[in-house]
């Protein structure tokens, strides 16, 4: 199994105020340091308009990243693809993994912040059919010489993609929550699925639904690969882990995830600003891992058996994630 | 007077081997004190660059000083605010080194005023907090009404304030909405090729640097960079509010022609400072290709040296 992190410095945390030049330092600092430390990958997400001065074009910056790491992976965790012109979107990670000698991976969801959508100027209703079509498209631009498409919401006749990327096809990924609908738009487009944060019994459940619509679709799927977002916090004791989850928390995810529409209600429902004690974010809240080492590393075997490709923790405890969890599955 | 060096990739060598001599050799303009490095859009050929803010933002990381700028690039196709967050994302990554030329409306086959309200909207973006904007083809934010006043307009205080983490279901967008990040300065190097008449016209009068390209002939370049600066004047702009360029081959004893300041060292410092005189250009951008070994290093020593004399 292999272990991506996050990027530290993408935005300015709530409580750490620091000038943005110098958050893009640490954003390249930590792709160095997590080559150093053993880490299969990076991931840079994207938001706009976000007062935090959120990092806006994830490809853009692994264009950094490249520039001073050699092996590392540089992951798009998630691109949201609907905010862009597919054939823009190919480019630029084409343009990225010619820079990095074949080191991207994509990355893909379909974005749920209304002002994004508003802002930019793309329709928010049509966006997981447009996310679907788009990755075909880059699947189709990243591994043929020339392409045509004919979808409901794109058309390209006989079109070639420049430049062309060292990856053919791009290494990509389905970036959709943890519902049924995600794993079935991913499982119907024979796309790789990556999860949201969830627990092991709720990873396996969608595994399960992901890999068996993927037969009925007539896909491989004994060739699809899932990941998960899998937010963990160790400490010497439990308590010191849910101290390091409770700083996250305050710092990022209370707002982060609890303000702006990620989560649904029990009617699917985008929420917006709910209480903290609502049970979509407790539910949230109860998704992270805390643990002593032993603990973290007994859990994320389970996923490992699960044949779970690769896990992405958050950048904070990467040192101390290095030298207690990671050494357990190099074995 | 400064001076930099541009490149348009493509052409059948394949891109990774292009690319990566390409990225030397701004680490050895960089080293040798050259101003600027600016790489064109382009998407013809397997090393074509479709992407230049990305690839500059690369080169930013491996230098030290150079200014990292992308050429030609074109607005068709692309979100404005897209444009505007690949500069500001070049900027911040090379710590306020960043800078954008757009290429001319003829060649993006678009009508000029696309270009025009493209980047009267990013240069108000990166000016403002919140903002909306009406054109006729750029609105930001697009649910931006009919009757809003036309180009850049700005929220008036109605006493009322929440932070946008308080919006909640009944206002999850806004009427107004602040790009963010900013670049490093606000005022960040924006260029239009001048190749088209209404394009030069709209640039001198609203203060945005002329970029003369290799594609013109020399006369045609100094010419066109003449007559923006009299329309410039003629508005009562000054010319310190913006940077012309002017960009040729160049061929250490090489020959000249029209598109080409060919000669002596001592040759090509009086072709440069001539076209400065006609024009008050303040940058030279040498097109870089089939140079000699040891061209960088001559014109470094050679040619700036005797442009600062």
């Amino acid at each position: 199994m292999e272990f991506w992190t996050s990027f530290a410095g993408q935005f300015v945390l709530r409580g750490l105020p620091g000038a943005v030049p110098q958050n893009y330092d640490t954003l390249v600092a930590t792709a160095v340091e997590a080559e150093r430390l053993g880490f299969d990958g990076v991931v840079a997400s994207e938001h706009h308009f976000e007062y935090n001065r959120f990092l806006p074009f994830p490809l853009q910056a692994l264009g950094a990243a490249a520039a001073a790491t050699s092996k590392i992976r540089l992951i798009t965790g998630a691109m949201l693809l609907p905010l862009y012109d597919p054939i823009r979107a190919a480019e630029a990670a084409a343009t990225v993994d010619i820079l990095s000698g074949g080191r991207v991976t994509l990355g893909l969801g379909m974005g749920y912040r209304p002002m994004e959508f508003d802002g930019i100027g793309t329709a928010k209703n049509t966006r997981g059919a447009r996310l679907s079509e788009q990755m075909e498209i880059i699947r189709l631009a990243t591994s043929q010489e020339r392409f045509s498409f004919q979808g409901k919401h794109y058309e390209y006749k006989d079109q070639q993609l420049s430049p062309r990327p060292l990856q053919r096809p791009i290494d990509m990924w389905f970036c959709g929550g943890t519902s049924r609908v995600g794993a079935q738009r991913a499982a119907a487009g024979g796309f790789d699925y990556w999860l949201a944060n969830s627990d092991y019994d709720r990873t396996k459940e969608i595994v399960d639904i992901y890999l068996g619509l993927a037969r009925e679709a007539g896909r491989p799927a004994e060739r699809l690969r899932y990941a998960l977002f899998r937010d963990v916090f160790v400490g010497d004791t439990l308590a010191e882990a849910r101290d390091a989850r409770d700083w996250f928390l305050e710092v990022y995810y209370n707002e982060h995830i609890r303000c702006y529409g990620y989560l649904m209600d029990d009617k699917g429902e985008p929420l917006f600003n709910p209480p903290f004690d609502h049970p979509a974010y407790v539910a949230f809240v109860d998704s992270l891992l805390c643990g002593t080492p032993d603990m973290v590393v007994t859990e994320l075997k389970r996923f490992e058996q699960l044949g779970v490709h690769s896990i992405t923790v958050p950048p904070v405890q990467l040192e101390l994630f290095s030298n207690k969890v990671l050494p357990e599955f190099r074995k | 007077m400064k001076v930099g060096l541009s490149w348009d990739l493509g052409g059948d060598e394949p891109a990774a081997t292009q690319w990566h001599r390409v990225i030397g050799e701004i680490e050895r303009g960089d080293a040798l004190g050259f101003d600027s490095a600016w790489v064109a859009e382009g998407k013809t050929g397997q090393a074509g660059c479709a992407q230049p803010a990305v690839f500059m933002t690369f080169a930013a990381r491996r230098t030290k000083s150079i200014h990292c700028r992308a050429l030609a690039r074109s607005v068709a196709g692309e979100f404005p605010v897209r444009l505007a967050e690949e500069i500001t994302l070049l900027d911040q990554f090379s710590h306020g080194r960043g800078g954008v030329a757009y290429a001319p409306a003829s060649r993006q086959k678009v009508d000029p005023l696309m270009v025009h309200e493209t980047i009267e909207f990013i240069r108000g973006a990166w000016a403002t907090n919140e903002v909306r904007y009406r054109g006729k083809y750029v609105r930001f934010p697009t649910h931006t009404p009919d009757d809003a006043p036309a180009g850049l307009s700005y929220p008036a205080w109605t006493g009322e304030y929440l932070p946008q983490w308080e919006w909640g279901a009944t206002r999850t967008t806004a009427d107004f909405l602040a790009l963010t990040p900013k670049p490093v300065s606000t005022h960040l190097p924006v260029y239009v090729a001048i190749d088209d008449d209404e394009t030069l016209e709209w640039a001198a009068r609203n203060g945005v640097s002329p970029y003369a390209g290799v594609n013109l002939t020399t006369a045609e370049a100094i010419e066109r960079l003449a007559r923006y600066r009299a329309i410039a004047d003629g508005c009562g702009r000054h010319s310190y509010e913006v940077e012309a360029v002017l960009e040729r081959n160049v061929a250490i004893d090489g020959a000249s022609d029209a598109h080409t300041f060919g000669g002596s060292a001592h040759d090509i410092t009086c072709a440069i400072r001539a076209a400065a005189a006609a024009t008050r250009i303040g940058h030279f951008v040498w097109r870089y290709r089939d140079a000699a070994p040891n061209d960088l290093e001559r014109f470094a020593n050679e040619v700036q040296t005797r442009l600062q004399a």
